[in-house]
């Protein structure tokens, strides 16, 4: 496993073409693991008739809600939890938020 | 480049929320496409796929992505052919519209 709760991640800002997973407002915005989902086929290839295989493993990750809009007006610890797949995500070094 | 489905934070408006009953035609186009996931004909992660690839998109209404998202993986997979769909299709309207 790459990735533990607690660990601060940042989701890739990939621009893959297709089927994917990741909503654009995520790209390339930190989070934190909060748990470790499993192990799933890749719906991403899953979605062209592959066998998505090797399985993924899947994160469920939250972000600051004041990260992901300049415009919130919620709570400062508002957090939003997202499921996000491992290749979606690199290691942050920033302080665990 | 989010894909046309990919809208979450983006500013679209006020939002629709009209209800209208459930048509016949929705029913079926939920039916077959439920029966082609349990024939093991499609996948619920096909469907999204081609759902989000459809050039009309913002112009059908949600059932209508279901029916042409369904043709466009029927016609992929060779099962059916654009036109043995639309043939049909005018052959049941015709039946439907009684001028036959």
């Amino acid at each position: 496993m790459t990735f533990e709760p607690g660990n601060r991640v940042r989701v890739r800002a990939s621009e893959k073409p297709g089927h994917v997973r990741t909503p654009e407002y995520l790209r390339g915005k930190t989070g934190r693991v909060e748990s470790v989902l499993g192990e799933f086929p890749n719906p991403e290839d899953l979605a062209y008739g592959l066998s998505g295989r090797p399985e993924r493993l899947l994160y469920k990750v939250s972000f600051r809600q004041t990260d992901l809009w300049n415009d919130y007006e919620g709570p400062g610890d508002d957090r939003l939890y997202a499921d996000v797949y491992e290749h979606w995500l690199e290691p942050d070094e920033g302080e665990t938020t | 480049m989010a894909g046309v489905h990919d809208l979450g934070g983006s500013s679209g408006g006020p939002i629709d929320r009209s209800q209208h009953e459930t048509e016949d035609w929705e029913r079926l186009a939920d039916a077959i496409t439920i029966a082609l996931d349990k024939k093991g004909i499609k996948t619920t992660d096909q469907h999204r796929r081609a759902l989000e690839s459809l050039d009309n998109y913002r112009e059908l209404a949600y059932y209508e992505r279901w029916v042409a998202a369904t043709e466009k993986l029927l016609v992929e997979k060779g099962i059916l052919t654009s036109k043995e769909i639309d043939q049909r299709s005018a052959e049941v309207a015709r039946r439907w519209s009684g001028t036959r």
